[in-house]
């Protein structure tokens, strides 16, 4: 009886617990960093081109308002456009299960005093191509988001750049497959005619 | 002469055979020519292309950054990849009854090869869908794997054969989701990224396709006696006429009727493979053949047709019940005995296939294997596209379209033997010669063509089952070779 009661509690406890447990919503964030991304204009290669990022305080903002934050991790976010027929890209208000920002450009603590820090950024090789801006996220001690800042509109539809990937093709590699390929087809007709003089031979004995 | 001749037979092969020197006998581990070499060369082949045909998916997170997909290119490529195999395994049949198994599986395991090198040039979702489409086509290998092992083993243990050589075979549908991963990393870990280190590792599933396709032409043999380029031309084997062959195949209901039910137990393997996670584990139950076989000896024709019947339903059932469910561990357990069902159903089915037509043996079974697919394409189609129906509802309307497919079963008869409501015929023409003869007219008797069809009806007296095969047989009027 002690027991069931004892495991009833804990399993209470624990649901309780799950609840307060980390499901930060991004709409209870407030946009209070003030970010810019500058690159050579165009399309964006990646792998080649750089995007310098800066991000600050916006200064309109009440004192004490970035007493919590501690990290500034700045990441690289699909535009609704690219999201469009792909799951695995969907924007969700629960940030742990959210894909919008799945590629980092960088981390760094965060210093106060309204300052204006920036990174440089080469476009990594294994960004597909699509429609980017970029946010940057501010992080408490507890490595959770409290805060953020875009480079773009709050509907997401400005200021947007393109990124073009690598193809991940060589000329090797393309060599390689039409030979393998012409191979397979010829070794098939070397087959047929093998065949052939197999059974003229039978025939002629 | 003729114990010289039965001396002479018993020398020349490895294991046990009958009067078509098909093997009595199922030995897993010898690799004797030709009748168990045939079958280690048949499914290792079929393995390969299914290696080669399901190698995409596990790779897709990278492929899809790679060449801008979008869900409806994943789905679409996926859809192609199954129903390029319809019409190639009916075509496929056609070449088996034709030219011949050996020859006829070598080339298009061959000819498929170029769109698996192919896929590492892909460029575009177009490209993708493409090497998909004509890679999928190398799943036909799996009628010529039935027919060859049909033609190699008697009806004994055909079930048998078939069943382990297809099902080992589907394991690569399976075996790739881990194989092309550990390739992928292993290259990147090489030096290569990761945009290039995937197209790269589509040359492995190639390559062992290329290499199945010479042993099997290097090392195989379509019938017991000999290829049958060999036998066309010592005139010992028929080289038949493809309008007839084809005439008897689209014109036996039963053959029709095996390829929808087909669609409902391989096709719902396939869409399941899908649209569920796909994780590792045995496709196509070998189970199901033997079971096939066991019930064969007990009970015949009829002990086959039933226990097809109830099996198939019964996976049905639990599809059913896998769309209700609600939680996680309870669905995972529902799926494995719904997948053991389906399984078991699909080696079942070709138990039955090679007494359907001796003549026109390779249209019927790729007509069947082609239904598979067909299943596949409709299910998705109908239940899984868009978001008409959610998940669940999809799975359980599937199970209810499973059952009435099912149903058709109950029409197969056999007048020699029966079917499953009724027994063998008691008027006029009812032996198995008579239906197998019925293939041939008059004047194709009178050449000759007939005489494999003839020891064929013989051995499949097994059909009858024990309590009424036991009985002595009068033999017929036509002449056999063997006392």
């Amino acid at each position: 009886m002690a027991i069931n009661r004892f495991l009833f509690a804990s399993v209470f406890v624990c649901c309780l617990v799950a609840t307060c447990d980390g499901i930060v919503s991004f709409n209870s964030l407030k946009p209070t960093l003030t970010v810019t991304a500058t690159h050579k204009g165009g399309v964006l290669k990646a792998g080649v081109d750089n995007v310098t990022v800066t991000w600050m305080l916006d200064p309109s903002v009440p004192a004490g308002t970035d007493s919590s934050y501690k990290t500034i991790k700045v990441k690289l976010c699909y535009a609704p456009v690219s999201q469009v027929d792909r799951g695995w890209r969907k924007t969700k208000d629960d940030l742990s299960k959210d894909k919008t920002c799945s590629h980092k450009i960088v981390a760094k603590p965060y210093v106060a005093g309204g300052a204006v820090a920036t990174a440089t950024w080469t476009v990594q090789r294994d960004v597909p191509t699509a429609k980017y801006f970029v946010r940057a996220y501010a992080h408490d001690a507890a490595d959770m988001e409290v805060a953020y800042g875009q480079t773009t509109s709050a509907d997401k539809k400005t200021n947007l750049f393109d990124i073009e990937a690598v193809t991940g093709r060589h000329v090797s590699l393309d060599i390689a497959s039409v030979c393998f390929s012409a191979f397979s087809v010829v070794s098939l007709f070397g087959f047929f005619f093998l065949e052939r003089r197999k059974t003229k031979i039978a025939e002629a004995k | 002469m003729e114990i010289s001749h039965g001396s002479y037979n018993q020398k020349k092969f490895a294991l046990p055979v009958d009067s078509e020197h098909k093997a009595t006998e199922f030995r897993l581990f010898s690799a004797a020519a030709p009748h168990m070499r045939a079958f280690h060369l048949s499914w290792i082949s079929f393995f390969a292309c299914f290696v080669s045909t399901f190698a995409a998916p596990p790779l897709l997170p990278i492929i899809r950054d790679n060449l801008d997909l979008t869900a409806t290119d994943i789905g679409n490529a996926g859809i192609a990849a199954v129903s390029g195999a319809v019409f190639a395994r009916i075509a496929m049949g056609t070449a088996c009854d034709l030219f011949g198994p050996r020859l006829a599986s070598a080339t298009l395991t061959l000819l498929t090869a170029p769109a698996v090198y192919c896929t590492s040039i892909a460029d575009s979702p177009i490209s993708f869908l493409l090497v998909r489409f004509f890679t999928g086509f190398s799943l036909a290998t799996f009628v010529s794997t039935q027919f060859w092992m049909s033609s190699l083993f008697s009806g004994r243990v055909v079930g048998t054969a078939n069943g382990v050589a297809g099902g080992w075979g589907n394991l690569g549908g399976g075996a790739t989701q881990l194989i092309m991963p550990l390739v992928f990393d292993l290259i990147q870990n090489i030096g290569a990224t990761k945009f290039t280190a995937w197209r790269i590792a589509f040359f492995i599933p190639a390559l062992f396709q290329t290499l199945s396709a010479y042993g099997i032409f290097f090392l195989g043999q379509d019938l017991p006696d000999g290829n049958y380029s060999e036998l066309h031309k010592s005139g010992e084997k028929h080289k038949d006429n493809f309008a007839q062959v084809f005439h008897h195949a689209v014109t036996n209901y039963r053959g029709w009727i095996l390829a929808l039910t087909y669609g409902y137990c391989f096709g719902v393997e396939l869409t399941i493979d899908n649209i569920i996670a796909q994780y590792f584990y045995d496709r196509f139950n070998p189970g199901g053949g033997m079971l096939s076989d066991f019930m064969a000896k007990r009970f015949g024709m009829r002990g086959r047709l039933w226990t097809l019947w109830v099996v198939q339903t019964l996976g049905g059932v639990f599809c059913i019940i896998l769309g209700q469910v609600g939680s996680l561990g309870v669905s995972v357990a529902v799926m494995l005995v719904f997948s053991v069902f389906v399984q078991a159903a699909c080696g079942l089915t070709f138990g039955v296939v090679p007494f359907v037509s001796r003549r026109s043996l390779g249209i019927i079974s790729g007509m069947t294997g082609g239904g598979g697919n067909v299943g596949a394409v409709l299910t998705q189609v109908i239940f899984f596209r868009g978001s008409r129906y959610s998940t669940e509802t999809g799975l359980t309307l599937m199970g209810v379209m499973m059952i009435c497919c099912t149903l058709l079963i109950t029409l197969i008869y056999f007048p020699q033997w029966g079917g499953m409501f009724c027994g063998p015929s008691s008027k006029g023409k009812t032996t198995e010669e008579d239906y197998y003869m019925s293939e041939w007219s008059s004047s194709e008797r009178e050449k000759g063509f007939h005489r494999a069809s003839l020891k064929f009806s013989e051995n499949s007296r097994s059909e009858r089952g024990r309590k009424i095969g036991s009985a002595a047989t009068p033999i017929d009027g036509t002449p056999n070779t063997y006392v």
